[in-house]
């Protein structure tokens, strides 16, 4: 990723914005951006999704392969969840292996699906010690706009609850819809003008310090949390975001549900 | 090409598979506008193959050593999404995507007025999203939309368009099946407002005569798509005319 030069007047700006608590966008310090939910959208795809979020646009696109059990769980099958920031999402992103920041995504996203256990394992496999589903998550970011973690997570779990298992493409039966029991919700807090706020833009990220990518299944649990990027926080500022996190969460939820039956 | 003619691919009133006539295209949707952060962006539909294309630039170009002295450098890339075929697709370039995004920008490099620019570097990211036979035709016809929407002065949008042959005859844009039993592809990237053809591949076996007909067709077919694009555009910017 090219490096960025970050204006020190953006960050002086945001700041003063901050300490009359108020955003560049003009949202409230944990008010989101609207967000578009789109399922079902990509041909090949055996489960798709799209998130509209703010200037943010990611696609997911689920796949599976019939793959030989790992020899230690040989009644199991696999969950692979990798991301790709191509140059397509912003000047910043240049072509080339994947990037430490593609790496985060895609393994922050890996952990809050696979932790919740919203898949039973045990149930993609076929023959035991021969022939297991792998289910392979595909994070596409088309623009990052900022908050790509939140737009990528939500797209991911509604593209895997629209997903069917190609087992007529593989000859080994019926296609049937995956069981997805749980619908993990990732939120990202970012520290901008010195405070925390919830779905930090462009400007925002641009011009801010570290995030914190928490993700909540459906019973309140937490499943995964990240801290990324330079700095510092306080377990009080946790808490209170914490707080945040659980009522944003359920919101989102519904909206997956509203989307797949 | 795949089969060569041992899969039926016309019905017997000479129709096609999908029901289309030989010199019918399959249908072509545009949008403008739709990657927020890109200084330009389109997603076009052709079919069922869906791709999407940023353009960024005219920037400076780095390192300095792909800089030219005289005009801009048009840097293409053109990738598959992992989902967008039925087998998953490894991420990363190969050397089919390589291939075509070179030959795409220097389609580009010949009809952008790449020397109003010197020394700067213009990015086409290309991605399809969707891949069902004709996708770097797609590809070049949402570059000349994201591009005009990025405001960047060309002599003229190019259209992507093919034609091919099935059971000996010659058809306008193969789908998926015509392409892998077919017998002939000609893929061309055509300028209709100046005549000009600025990409062109074939791949299969052709004879003089139907290469004549598969040009014929191509060209009605990249006049209307590129009717198509302009109704985008203008619809994006004057709120109607389409």
């Amino acid at each position: 990723m090219a490096k960025q030069v970050v204006p020190q007047l953006l960050r002086q700006h945001l700041a003063n914005l901050a300490d009359d608590d108020e955003r560049i966008s003009g949202r409230g310090q944990w008010q989101g951006r609207d967000v578009v939910l789109e399922v079902d959208c990509l041909y090949n795809a055996d489960g798709s999704a799209k998130v509209v979020w703010g200037d943010t646009v990611v696609y997911v696109g689920v796949k599976f392969e019939l793959k030989e059990p790992y020899s230690d769980r040989p009644t199991s099958g696999s969950l692979m969840c990798g991301a790709d920031l191509r140059p397509v999402a912003h000047r910043k992103y240049e072509p080339g292996p994947p990037s430490p920041e593609s790496i985060e995504l895609g393994r922050v996203v890996d952990r809050g699906i696979r932790e919740s256990g919203c898949i039973d394992m045990n149930a993609l496999c076929i023959v035991p010690g021969e022939s297991a589903w792998m289910v392979i998550i595909d994070i596409h970011v088309i623009s990052d706009g900022g908050n790509i973690f939140d737009a990528a997570g939500l797209a991911a779990i509604a593209a895997l609850r629209n997903a069917t298992v190609p087992a007529s493409r593989y000859d080994v039966g019926e296609d049937y819809k995956l069981a997805v029991a749980l619908t993990p919700i990732i939120c990202t807090f970012t520290r901008v003008g010195g405070r925390y706020v919830y779905d930090a833009d462009e400007e925002e990220e641009l011009g801010g310090a570290e995030r914190l990518s928490i993700t909540l299944g459906d019973n309140g649990s937490m499943h995964s949390m990240q801290k990324g990027l330079k700095g510092t926080f306080t377990a009080a500022e946790l808490s209170e975001i914490l707080d945040v996190c659980k009522t944003r969460c359920s919101e989102l939820r519904d909206l997956v549900d509203s989307k797949v039956e | 090409m795949g089969g060569y003619g041992d899969v039926k691919l016309l019905n017997d009133d000479g129709s096609r598979l999908d029901g289309r006539a030989i010199d019918e295209s399959r249908p072509v949707e545009v949008k403008v506008g739709v990657i927020p952060v890109a200084d330009g962006s389109a997603w076009v539909k052709h079919g069922l193959n869906e791709a999407v294309c940023a353009v960024y630039g005219p920037m400076e170009a780095h390192p300095r050593k792909i800089q030219l002295q005289d005009q801009a450098v048009i840097d293409v890339r053109y990738n598959m999404a992992p989902f967008s075929t039925s087998d998953r697709i490894r991420p990363g370039f190969n050397r089919r995507s390589r291939e075509i995004s070179k030959v795409t920008a220097e389609a580009f490099a010949s009809t952008v007025m790449v020397e109003r620019y010197p020394r700067s570097k213009i990015r086409i990211e290309i991605e399809i999203l969707s891949a069902e036979a004709g996708t770097r035709c797609v590809g070049i016809t949402a570059a000349s939309v994201a591009l005009a929407d990025a405001g960047i002065p060309m002599r003229g949008m190019i259209v992507g368009v093919a034609s091919g042959k099935i059971e000996d005859t010659v058809v306008l844009d193969l789908d998926k099946a015509e392409d892998n039993y077919g017998q002939a592809d000609l893929p061309m990237g055509i300028m209709p407002t100046t005549g000009e053809i600025a990409f062109m591949q074939m791949d299969g076996d052709l004879s003089m005569d139907e290469l004549q007909q598969a040009i014929d067709y191509n060209f009605t077919a990249a006049a209307e798509i590129h009717d198509i694009m302009e109704a985008a555009l203008r619809a994006h910017y004057d709120g109607g005319d389409e």
